[in-house]
């Protein structure tokens, strides 16, 4: 497996993080600072453009220009290595380090950019960044401290019916990079299992996607919404309570979509979504609205908290 | 350059003749051959209208005996076609002690004007003059292996091999791991027939194989055995064998079974892909060779039962393992192939659905000598499917990291066949196979007509998921023809899993030393005009250790591995003398040079390093890595290049221009083309034959250079196992040249083709413009 650093990160800010899920940070950073993990944040940071990009607003020029300015800043706060909390940061952000790396051509376009804005200092240098070694997702760097993680365990989840959901991003674009497998993806659930809870591992529709597609939520809404709700029945027929996430795209289309499709569909979902860092930051103590942020979740999550507070009293 | 490098001229009294071939106009047509003769400052200086003739040899072998010729040189055409010719009329005299002038491809036939195509015939002669002086006498080396060869592997490809050397007399051990040999074979049930549409009784038709190898005298058949260590010496292969008990000594043993009716213990039986039990007292199957029971030791709890009913008194649960050294001329790796893991694609539910089964385990079913005697059930219910799912491609054509890229041949045709059968006795069942794209070539067309009107249906898509519906089982697919997503509702799934490498071939490939493909099966020398040969002499490759193979593939390959086998043992082996030695005192076994050998001719044998006479090919590459220059290629090599560059410079003149070409045989060969094709090229163009670009050293380029010649042109063809290498060379040589003070530009690397002579030619007369205008 690749090493996984734990100091020198820039933990990459997102924008669906930051505007839908601001707890998925908070609990980050709780994790983190609680393991011993060196992080920089740096507010200058600019969107990784995923969504836009992937609804053909930003080319693949502004994209890399872009993530050109992000790289600098990396270097910059001497964290090269670059730790995103959505997996479209993740692809958009080793997609254009491999362009940069791998093609000439492109590298000068964006430099010559850098060069007519007098930005000089931002030029990208033909592999400062490794796609392999710089580039990592959070679950990653959480995998790498698993055991560290597990001594602070307090809250029990073992009573509930655990399912995982694998971005896409991270599964199926650059898998040569995945940990714990793209064929049926398991960093999600070793990663439970790491805390002393089990998942239910595979069941149908395990690698479907969440359906949000981008802007196939917005276009082909009856698309997407068909995706997402063959999943949940399947979740349904599972018993599953918790849906376990590592993209906030994914989350969003879960949580915020789950009682429209409830009342489409005629069916009660029942499922609570969860980022992982989330269900870690819980399982360790994190205050579920201070650290949690489970406020901004559309399927609440105190019904869950109050089922765990009850079982231990 | 220092002369030193030259050897001594000590050579002076050496006795030279040449003899001139007028080739019946082909050559005096274009050079003056009084002329050149006189040029020649020797006393025995002849002519004759075709040298090649039997009124040549006798000219030739005369002068020989009655001047007591030293040295002999043939000036005539391309050695490539006749120096086997020449070495033999020059007899006595030993064949490496003659050169040939190939005046009439590289100079009656390229040059359209009689003064200059003689100038260069008299320059040519004169290299060729000095070059002959430094060669020595050298015998042909020749190595008699043992008339014996190990086949490793007791499938349908070792069995066939074995069979074949035994028939041609070779002392043959075939060794086979498991308690039996046959292999797969004998589990498939039915085969396909690549021209008649039926299938037929694999059992039927291997039975017979092994009966023959069984009686054949030569061969010997070793069960439970594996190779544990393997040694190659100059045409013998040293080898342990590790032979582990049966506990059941085959000699007294009748087969009775009775052993096994008192047996108490249960195993799932790995013949019948675990879909049933046997005792650990077996048989593997009722055709097994050897004809006797085994121990399953690991499952035997020892209670005695056996012992007390065998009335043979055949079993001895104390028996240990036996280590055998053999010694072989040639080896055959028949080390077979093992499948893909169904369980790395969770989707498709193997592991949790019972009636998602493997074609080979659809086989066991459909076998009468399977779990089910032949009957198609369900694993779940006794019940007859009446639909069954195939799905190709499981791990074949499979771009992702752990998938094979490679398809694996045959699933289309043993889905087919497996289809065909049911369809036969189950009419009713609907058999639909969904497929990436079916390929069934040649004659095998014919069968997927034929099942398609037997009733098979065809789906062209990959399904994405396995679900389950009540009893039912829910194939996901698109159907990629029409654009249609599909759920289907099937009773039994039947996964075509691909064909992958066995761990045995690739811990053979080890033991040898033999290289693998990137798919990690043995990788052939060369696979298209080398199939079955692999890169370590003496060892060859068939059936699916090779890759994915049918059984008709791998019989094929197992007789033309014999075959090639029985042309090494048979007529021993004669090879070049132009290869390496290594001079101890130098040598400090630093081991850089075997690293180097692309033709794994290099070992260390009692701490010395050793050159296999067989393996090498004189190429020179190890000489480039020596740091202590230990390493020598025999025939005075070097000497002869220095030679020959000291007589193409000779008598040049300071306004002429002259471009030595250093070609190699496939080179050689192109430029001869040029001279056949009667296509002109500048007079400057001088060429010289190595064995190798290999030997071509910088040393040698630089004392051109600094003798006066105006270019350097090397040529190699890119197939050439030693491209790669000479490409890196000619780079440091660039810079070699440049720290001596010479323009880079006057070393020239070329690719080179023998069909391409004309762009040869071009490049030739490209170089020589360059070389004008520097």
């Amino acid at each position: 497996m690749k090493s996984i650093p734990d100091k020198n990160i820039l933990l990459f800010k997102s924008c669906l993080v930051s505007t839908e899920y601001p707890g998925i940070e908070s609990s980050t950073k709780y994790i983190f600072d609680k393991v011993g993990v060196e992080y920089v944040i740096d507010h200058d940071q600019s969107c990784c453009t995923g969504l836009g990009h992937y609804s053909d607003v930003f080319n693949q020029t502004s994209t890399t220009l872009i993530a050109t300015r992000n790289f600098h800043l990396a270097k910059k706060n001497n964290a090269k290595n670059i730790t995103v909390m959505c997996a479209t940061c993740y692809a958009i952000n080793k997609k254009s380090v491999k362009l940069l790396n791998n093609n000439d051509q492109f590298r000068e376009k964006i430099n010559a950019v850098f060069e007519d804005s007098s930005m000089e200092e931002m030029k990208y240098e033909k592999e400062s960044f490794n796609p392999s070694d710089n580039i990592f997702h959070v679950v990653e760097v959480l995998f790498n401290k698993k055991d560290e993680i597990n001594k602070y365990v307090n809250m029990d989840f073992s009573n509930f019916r655990i399912a995982t959901h694998h971005a896409c991003h991270y599964c199926k674009v650059h898998y040569e990079d995945t940990i714990g497998g793209f064929r049926n993806p398991r960093i999600l659930d070793e990663l439970v299992e790491s805390l002393g809870f089990n998942t239910i591992d595979w069941y149908n529709t395990k690698r479907n996607t969440c359906g949000a597609g981008f802007r196939q939520r917005f276009v082909n809404k009856p698309i997407s919404m068909k995706v997402t709700g063959d999943k949940l029945l399947e979740l349904n027929k599972e018993n599953v309570d918790i849906l376990i996430h590592m993209c906030p795209n994914c989350q969003m289309q879960f949580d915020r979509y789950q009682p429209y499709l409830s009342k489409e569909l005629g069916v009660d979902f029942n499922v609570f979504h969860l980022n992982i860092t989330q269900l870690i930051a819980l399982a360790i103590g994190g205050d579920p609205y201070k650290t949690v942020g489970i406020q901004t979740h559309t399927v609440s999550i105190e019904p869950l908290i109050r089922r765990i507070l009850d079982i231990e009293v | 350059m220092t002369a030193d490098i030259k050897s001594s001229n000590s050579d002076k009294d050496l006795k030279v003749g040449v003899f001139i071939c007028r080739c019946g106009g082909n050559i005096s047509d274009m050079v003056d051959i009084d002329k050149l003769k006189d040029s020649i400052d020797l006393d025995v200086v002849e002519e004759f209208v075709n040298l090649c003739s039997i009124n040549g040899r006798k000219i030739i072998r005369d002068k020989v005996i009655n001047e007591n010729l030293d040295r002999v040189i043939i000036a005539a055409c391309s050695p490539m076609t006749h120096e086997k010719t020449f070495q033999d009329y020059i007899k006595p005299l030993n064949p490496y002690l003659m050169d040939m002038v190939n005046l009439r491809e590289q100079c009656s036939w390229v040059h359209e004007n009689i003064e200059e195509a003689t100038e260069k015939a008299i320059c040519l002669i004169n290299a060729s003059i000095g070059k002959v002086k430094q060669s020595q006498a050298v015998d042909p080396i020749t190595c008699q292996s043992p008339e014996s060869a190990i086949v490793i592997g007791g499938g349908i490809s070792g069995i066939s091999a074995a069979l074949s050397l035994g028939k041609q007399g070779i002392k043959t051990y075939l060794i086979e791991k498991t308690p039996s040999i046959g292999g797969n074979m004998v589990k498939i049930g039915k085969v396909f027939s690549p021209v008649r549409l039926a299938e037929e009784c694999g059992m039927c038709l291997i039975n017979p194989v092994m009966n023959e190898l069984i009686w054949n005298p030569n061969v010997t058949i070793m069960t439970n055995t594996k190779v544990l260590s393997a040694e190659r010496r100059v045409g013998i292969f040293n080898i342990l064998l590790e032979r582990s008990p049966r506990y059941v000594d085959s000699d007294k043993c009748i087969s009775c079974g009775n052993c096994s009716d008192v047996c108490p213990i249960e195993v799932l039986d790995s013949w019948n892909d675990n879909l049933s039990t046997k005792k650990a007292i077996y048989r593997p199957f009722s055709q097994s060779f050897p004809d006797a029971y085994t121990i399953d030791i690991e499952n035997c709890k020892k209670c005695g039962n056996c012992i007390k009913k065998c009335s043979m008194n055949a079993i001895h649960l104390n028996s240990e393992n036996e280590l055998i050294p053999i010694n072989v001329g040639a080896v055959i790796i028949a080390t077979g192939h093992e499948i893909f893991d169904p369980k790395l694609r969770p989707e498709y539910g193997y592991e949790k659905y019972e009636d998602v089964i493997t074609q080979s385990e659809l086989g066991r079913i459909m076998g009468v000598n399977g779990p089910t005697k032949g009957k198609l059930k369900m694993q779940s219910s006794n019940r007859v499917p009446k639909r069954i799912v195939m799905i190709q491609c499981v791990g074949s054509r499979d771009e992702k990291p752990d998938g094979h890229k490679y398809c694996s041949k045959v699933c289309c045709m043993v889905a087919l066949k497996n289809a065909n059968i049911i369809k036969n006795k189950y009419p009713d069942t609907d058999v639909l196979i969904c497929y990436t794209d079916m390929r069934t070539p040649g004659m095998y067309e014919k069968y997927y007509k034929h099942g398609q009107e037997n009733g098979i249906r065809l789906m062209r898509g990959r399904p994405g998921e396995i679900s389950k519906k009540g009893n039912s089982l829910i194939v996901n697919v698109e159907n990629t023809l029409k654009k249609e997503f599909m759920e289907i509702e099937t009773d039994m799934i039947v996964l075509s899993v691909a064909i992958e490498p066995s761990e045995g071939t690739k811990e053979i490939a080890k033991i040898f030393d033999i290289g693998l493909t990137e798919d990690m099966f043995i990788k052939e020398i060369h696979p298209k005009i080398k199939p079955v040969t692999t890169d370590v002499k003496g060892t060859y490759v068939c059936g699916t250790a090779q890759g994915p193979n049918d059984i008709t593939d791998s019989i094929v390959q197992a007789n033309a591995a014999s075959a090639k086998i029985a042309e090494l043992l048979h007529d021993g082996l004669e090879v070049e003398p132009f290869i390496g030695e290594i001079d101890f005192e130098k040598c400090n076994l630093c081991k850089d040079c075997i690293d180097s050998c692309r033709y794994k001719a290099i070992s260390t044998k009692d701490d010395e390093i050793f050159i296999d006479p067989l393996s090498c090919s004189g190429c020179g590459k190890c000489l480039t890595v020596c740091k202590s220059n230990a390493i020598n290629i025999q025939g005075n090599i070097s000497e002869k290049i220095f030679a020959t560059i000291d007589g193409m410079l000779k008598g040049k003149k300071d306004w002429e221009q002259r471009i030595l070409v250093f070609l190699d045989h496939v080179g050689y060969t192109a430029a001869d083309n040029i001279g056949v094709n009667r296509i002109e090229y500048p007079k400057s163009i001088y060429i010289i034959k190595v064995h190798s670009i290999n030997r071509v050293m910088p040393k040698h380029i630089i004392y051109a250079l600094k003798n006066g010649v105006n270019g350097v042109f090397i040529g190699e063809y890119p197939g050439d196992l030693m491209y790669d290498e000479v490409e890196k060379r000619i780079k440091n040589m660039k810079q070699k040249i440049k720290e001596y003070g010479f323009n880079p530009e006057r070393l020239q690397f070329s690719t080179v083709y023998i069909p391409y002579f004309t762009g040869l030619a071009r490049k030739f007369k490209e170089f020589d413009t360059k070389i004008k205008n520097l």
